[in-house]
């Protein structure tokens, strides 16, 4: 307990740092977070006009639709929210100013992870999830579909975790984060739409190898009242081994770190 | 003009000394495609089906038009001249006799041959896996005012690129922010690159056909699918030629003026 509360001061000392750098360029603040509600904006809209021109998608209707883009968009966005160090990662294994990381008493897997929130994604974080309120009520859902939609949700940011460590990780050995990083964004961007769009065996590799299905298309499915208890706990099970393999991965990619050019 | 040939050379053999980086730049369009391919393909699960005027060939063949059109339109290395202004790299090139403006354009075209070489086989493979049925055209005026659609789309794009940047003069720490509101969400979204632009309502069609961002792939493709013909074609690449006139004034105008506010900081 008293670690977990030393973290989270840690978390907030540096996030607030990360607000603060942010906040002090208040036009490309201000850019950032018109460009962000602008994309989702329009792409919200696209749906809209989509089915109604042809009334459902993969059989989905356009309230479902909707849910499955916004659990997309509520996931990417916390995600986003608390990984965002993740993007800046590079520089320091470049530059072997991570060896300034591994010789202070935190985690260094924590620091690279979490050690500068987003300010951009934060705000839009509240409206996001008044949409999916708003939009998840309309599909008059059962007390156990909730449940299971925010327990999955919760599973789906584990996985989303598991992700981007995997991502540091293989920056380290390759000294390439940007493009991954972005091919995990284009990975789940896979899942604007239920993954029952994709045929086999394209679909299969989205719902078990790279589990997106099971990141976003599932809870959403689950709030509709179309999964199963078992599917529920399959998905968790999924959710730490994904968790556990990419911790295992980042140590062993620390193992890889040269050092060069400190 | 031979030093530009070598600039063409140099970069690139550039983009090849960043292998990785280009073919995760190449994986991550065809993922984009994969999603639209398939979006469209649910939508016209019956092959016979017409939705906003497109019969399943025509969506698909827009799907793919756009991996290719994207190659040849909105690949670009002009991309990094916000960074050269705000860390004061641009000092290098003022100094020497090259003009900045062609030295980016052919840097763009280096950059846009070798994209549309992986595009094409990119484009080729995914046919082969996934057997589309795609439109042909054979009209032969079609293809040429497809052509000329496109050189206007690349002309215009390079100018929209080259005046975003110029924001970096008076903004040196924001110079991305606005590469990520004017080049990557509003081009995205308002060129058809996302989704066909005549899906939305008329209104907003006739909005958005007044701004420059249809002409880069949604008004290249309505040509090649024969969906405009005639009168349409022509106010089109009348429209995109006068925007191509109107932001090459305005550069004109900004760039001098941005010279003028530059301090070449960092230097």
């Amino acid at each position: 307990m008293k670690i977990i509360l030393r973290y989270l001061k840690i978390w907030w000392l540096m996030s607030r740092n990360a607000f603060l750098a942010v906040l002090s360029q208040r036009i490309g603040f201000t850019i950032f977070l018109i460009g962000k509600i602008l994309r989702f904006s329009l792409f919200f809209v696209f749906i809209i006009f989509l089915l109604k021109g042809t009334n459902s998608l993969a059989g989905y209707n356009l309230n479902q639709t909707l849910f499955f883009f916004l659990t997309f968009n509520l996931i990417d966005t916390i995600s986003q929210f608390l990984f965002r160090e993740v993007y800046r990662f590079r520089p320091l294994v470049v530059s072997g100013s991570f060896d300034l990381v591994l010789t202070k008493p935190v985690s260094a897997l924590f620091r690279s992870l979490m050690g500068g929130a987003d300010v951009i994604d934060f705000v839009t974080i509240p409206f996001l999830i008044m949409a999916v309120i708003y939009i998840g009520k309309l599909l008059n859902p059962s007390t156990l579909g909730i449940l299971y939609y925010i327990l999955l949700l919760f599973n789906g940011l584990i996985l989303a975790t598991a992700f981007h460590i995997a991502v540091l990780a293989l920056g380290i050995i390759t000294l390439e984060i940007d493009h991954t990083v972005m091919i995990y964004r284009d990975l789940t961007a896979l899942a604007r739409f239920p993954v029952d769009i994709y045929k086999e065996p394209i679909k299969g590799i989205l719902t078990f190898l790279i589990p997106i299905g099971i990141m976003i298309t599932l809870p959403a499915k689950a709030l509709m009242g179309i999964t199963s208890l078992m599917g529920v706990l399959w998905s968790l099970g999924l959710g730490g081994t994904a968790l556990f393999l990419s911790l295992r991965f980042w140590k062993f990619a620390l193992t890889k770190y040269t050092s060069a050019s400190s | 003009m031979h030093k530009y040939f070598q600039i063409f050379k140099i970069s690139f053999q550039q983009e090849f000394a960043y292998r990785l980086n280009f073919v995760m730049w190449r994986a991550r369009n065809v993922m984009q495609i994969i999603l639209t391919f398939f979006l469209w393909n649910t939508v016209f699960y019956d092959p016979s089906r017409e939705v906003f005027g497109y019969n399943k060939e025509k969506i698909l063949t827009y799907v793919f038009g756009i991996l290719v059109l994207r190659a040849i339109v909105l690949s670009a290395r002009a991309v990094d001249m916000a960074g050269e202004i705000a860390n004061g790299d641009i000092t290098n090139y003022l100094l020497k006799p090259v003009s900045y403006f062609k030295y980016w354009f052919t840097r763009d075209i280096a950059s846009k041959t070798l994209n549309l070489s992986f595009a094409g086989v990119e484009a080729l493979i995914l046919f082969l896996i996934l057997k589309p049925n795609i439109f042909l055209q054979t009209d032969f005026l079609m293809i040429i005012l497809f052509i000329v659609s496109v050189a206007i789309a690349v002309t215009l794009f390079f100018y929209i690129l080259f005046l975003v940047n110029l924001v970096t003069f008076w903004m040196p720490e924001n110079g991305w922010a606005a590469q990520f509101l004017f080049v990557v969400i509003l081009t995205e979204f308002l060129s058809g690159g996302a989704f066909p632009i005549d899906i939305l309502p008329p209104v907003l069609q006739h909005i958005l056909y007044g701004l420059p961002f249809p002409y880069l792939l949604f008004f290249p493709l309505q040509v090649y699918l024969g969906k405009i013909s005639g009168l349409a074609i022509a106010r089109g690449i009348l429209t995109g030629g006068l925007w191509i006139m109107v932001l090459a004034f305005l550069t004109r105008i900004i760039w001098p003026r941005g010279l003028k506010r530059y301090s070449a900081e960092g230097r």
